[in-house]
């Protein structure tokens, strides 16, 4: 059974939207505490960059074939700076 | 480059700069009008005098303040400048009844005395409603604001995409073809100016970014406010009076060592903490109109010995630099006046841009539909909006200044009121299209701002002492010329407005058929 | 003025190197292909000059931004005559940087 297509736009639209800011935040959060950079530098550099990755995010959603492709492509950078962050802060704390 | 991806960008352009088009105008066209922020204010201020700042005025605003404002905490002054030709300051007051326990006042620029003008906002209201709106808390606001900037950027960078004959249509502009006209009134707006769309996005979103993207900075600073002030803003500790009596330092040397650090820069602002106690500290600001960078360099002086404390800004690490810089480009108060009118038309060429997507979108739904043979309530929704907020606001932009001019000086709530017509004139232009036709109400509400702004500068001969004969004659560069772009927008409403109404008469429907493809249909080609 | 009128100069020259401008301005399709070469050689050069008068007044940081709000004036300018009155626009391309070179001897 195909779905009718307003859910693929409605599915890509929370993507890009919801999605895509999840992985600017991922980004400048990385960046924050990831960037062998005094504190203020490495926090400033994350959140200035963190608009292009949303931006870039969104057009991606919108440009792939189907929109399960959309959410694979940002559910797999997302899940490794997760990953990442998860290191970063167990890391800092030992 | 598959066709399928710019068919996707198409649609994607489409969409997203849409939904928000009507909050986008608003901002562009009133961001716009904030680059003239202090002119704006003096325009609205008639009864201030435009006096030179005298050389030492800095030691003489100190003596002002510890004669209007004895037992405060804090003192800011705001030195007078070119521009803003009066010294703005404020001081905190617990009993003060607004404003967060501040009171203000202007002071004048040679003698300190206190000056009285009626109550305004004048422009701060544009610069604040540009990301604060109004009616609203400040936070959701700017949120608001920032998710529009956001879809703005994602339409800007789609929009790229789809155009594509970026070169070849360079210089394309064919006037009275209808649909096709719009199309390249649209992309000559954006393709022309878009180094400026693109930075002026970007800085912006860059502006709220502690806002909208606090994430790194919550988890690396674990919620230490005070530590991100400090290392981030520059921000002095406040420090609490320690109850001893003692003199002020003298202000003139502490201007002059400044003066010295910052190579011939001169201060835009003292701030005074504890004046009058034995803790106090006077920090000098530079003036932000000299630098690009918004990174405020600053130095603090002990209050009681005038010893330096401490200096910020003298060297900003890359990111910080960045982050002023963005911030300087976007507020472009370093602009000299070459550079501003280039700013203004850049911001104007934005505001034609938004303008002109909204209407093609109108105009080609509304083919399609004709075609179908049914006009849907989208596109009648669309249409109307476009109406209101499209020629509504400079209806109401001239409302606010209308106000400013006949509203009695002495009134209660003047300032508030100010604004409270300004949205009262906007209102009545979201309801007026529901009286007429498209095409009429498009043509009555742009030659109403025609006349609204054309008209401004009579009514300043009719009621004020400062009009073009006074202030052309006076060589007061920043009234006349406000009053002589009044005029020049009142003529270029007025242009558009008959274009609108002729072309009513042609009935361009056919030659909107037959002229080209539609942009996404080009992009499928 | 020379840092608008550079570059307003060069895209005259870029934009009437095109065919369908050339037409708007000179009446003919039919570029010489000489003609034409000659045509964009000369646009780029001058766009390549247009950022020093920009840099002279404004030094290198506010000298850019200068230089790119100048692009798009000079852009704007020409797109707006070109659409009414092809013939000035193509004329001012002589004229300003004449008028700048004298004001800024």
């Amino acid at each position: 059974m195909r779905l009718p297509p307003w859910t693929g736009v409605l599915s890509r639209s929370i993507a890009a939207i919801l999605g895509g800011y999840l992985l600017a935040s991922l980004v400048a959060a990385c960046c924050a505490l990831g960037l062998a950079l005094p504190r203020a530098e490495a926090v400033m550099t994350g959140a200035m960059l963190a608009f292009a990755i949303h931006a870039g995010a969104v057009v991606y959603v919108f440009a792939v074939r189907s929109a399960w492709r959309a959410w694979a492509g940002l559910a797999l950078p997302a899940a490794l700076l997760g990953g990442l962050l998860w290191l970063l802060q167990s890391g800092g704390a030992a | 480059m598959k066709p399928g991806f710019r068919q996707s960008m198409a649609w994607l352009h489409t969409w997203s700069g849409l939904l928000v088009g009507w909050v986008l105008f608003a901002v562009f066209l009133t961001g716009t009008a904030a680059y003239l922020r202090p002119e704006i204010s003096l325009w609205m201020r008639p009864e201030l005098e435009v006096t030179r700042p005298g050389p030492d005025i800095a030691p003489r605003l100190m003596e002002a303040m510890a004669r209007i404002a004895p037992g405060s905490q804090s003192w800011t002054i705001g030195m007078p400048t070119a521009r803003d030709p009066v010294a703005r300051v404020f001081w905190r007051d617990p009993q003060a009844p607004n404003r967060r326990g501040f009171r203000d006042a202007a002071l004048h620029p040679v003698t300190g005395e206190v000056l009285t003008a009626r109550a305004t906002r004048g422009g701060e209201f544009f610069y604040r409603f540009h990301f604060d709106l109004h009616y609203m808390s400040p936070i959701v606001a700017r949120w608001i604001v920032s998710v529009c900037a956001m879809f703005m950027l994602v339409a800007i960078i789609s929009g790229i995409v789809t155009h594509r004959r970026i070169f070849a249509d360079f210089f394309t502009f064919r006037p009275g073809k209808g649909q096709r006209s719009w199309l390249d009134g649209h992309a000559v707006a954006a393709v022309l100016a878009l180094p400026y769309h693109l930075m002026i996005t970007y800085t912006g979103l860059v502006t709220l970014m502690f806002l909208t993207m606090p994430w790194g900075a919550q988890l690396a600073y674990k919620g230490d406010r005070a530590a991100m002030n400090a290392d981030i803003f520059g921000n002095a500790p406040v420090t609490r009076p320690a109850g001893r009596p003692a003199p002020l330092v003298e202000i003139g040397p502490l201007v002059e060592e400044a003066a010295r650090r910052w190579e011939g820069g001169s201060v835009g602002r003292i701030a005074v903490q504890n004046p009058g106690d034995a803790r106090a500290t006077i920090q000098l600001v530079r003036q932000d109109s000299e630098r690009i960078s918004f990174n405020p360099q600053s130095l603090l002086f002990d209050g009681t010995t005038g010893v330096l404390i401490s200096a910020t800004g003298e060297a900003a690490l890359p990111a910080a630099e960045t982050r002023g810089v963005m911030y300087g480009l976007h507020v472009g108060r370093f602009a000299g006046p070459l550079l501003r009118g280039l700013f203004l038309l850049s911001g104007l060429a934005g505001s034609v841009m938004v303008a002109t997507g909204c209407v093609l979108w109108a105009v080609r739904t509304r083919q399609q539909a004709e075609k179908r043979g049914r006009v849907g309530f989208g596109t009648r929704l669309v249409e109307h909006l476009n109406i209101a907020a499209i020629a509504g606001l400079p209806v109401a932009m001239a409302t606010f200044f209308w106000a400013n001019r006949l509203l009695p000086a002495q009134m209660e709530g003047r300032a508030e009121w100010e604004i409270h017509l300004f949205f009262a004139a906007w209102g009545l232009c979201l309801l007026h299209p529901l009286l007429r036709s498209g095409r009429r109400a498009w043509v009555e509400q742009l030659g109403l701002g025609a006349l609204l702004f054309a008209l401004l500068p009579l009514l300043n001969f009719a009621i004020t002492r400062r009009h073009l004969g006074v202030t052309l004659a006076e060589g007061d560069w920043i009234r006349a010329g406000f009053d002589l772009g009044l005029l020049a927008l009142g003529a270029a409403l007025g242009a558009v407005a008959l274009l609108v109404a002729q072309h009513g008469r042609t009935r361009p429907g056919t030659r909107c058929r037959a002229a080209a493809p539609l942009a996404t249909a080009e992009a499928a080609e | 003025m020379l840092g608008l009128a550079l570059p307003y100069a060069g895209f005259t020259a870029l934009c009437l190197a095109m065919e369908r401008h050339h037409e708007q301005v000179l009446g003919r399709r039919q570029i010489p292909p000489g003609l034409r070469l000659v045509l964009r050689l000369a646009g780029w050069l001058l766009l390549l000059t247009s950022p020093l008068p920009c840099l002279a007044l404004a030094g290198w940081g506010g000298g850019s931004v200068l230089w790119c709000g100048m692009l798009t004036a000079a852009a704007l300018l020409l797109t707006l005559l070109l659409a009414y009155v092809p013939r000035l626009a193509a004329g001012l391309a002589l004229v300003l940087p004449t008028l700048g070179l004298l004001l800024a001897s």
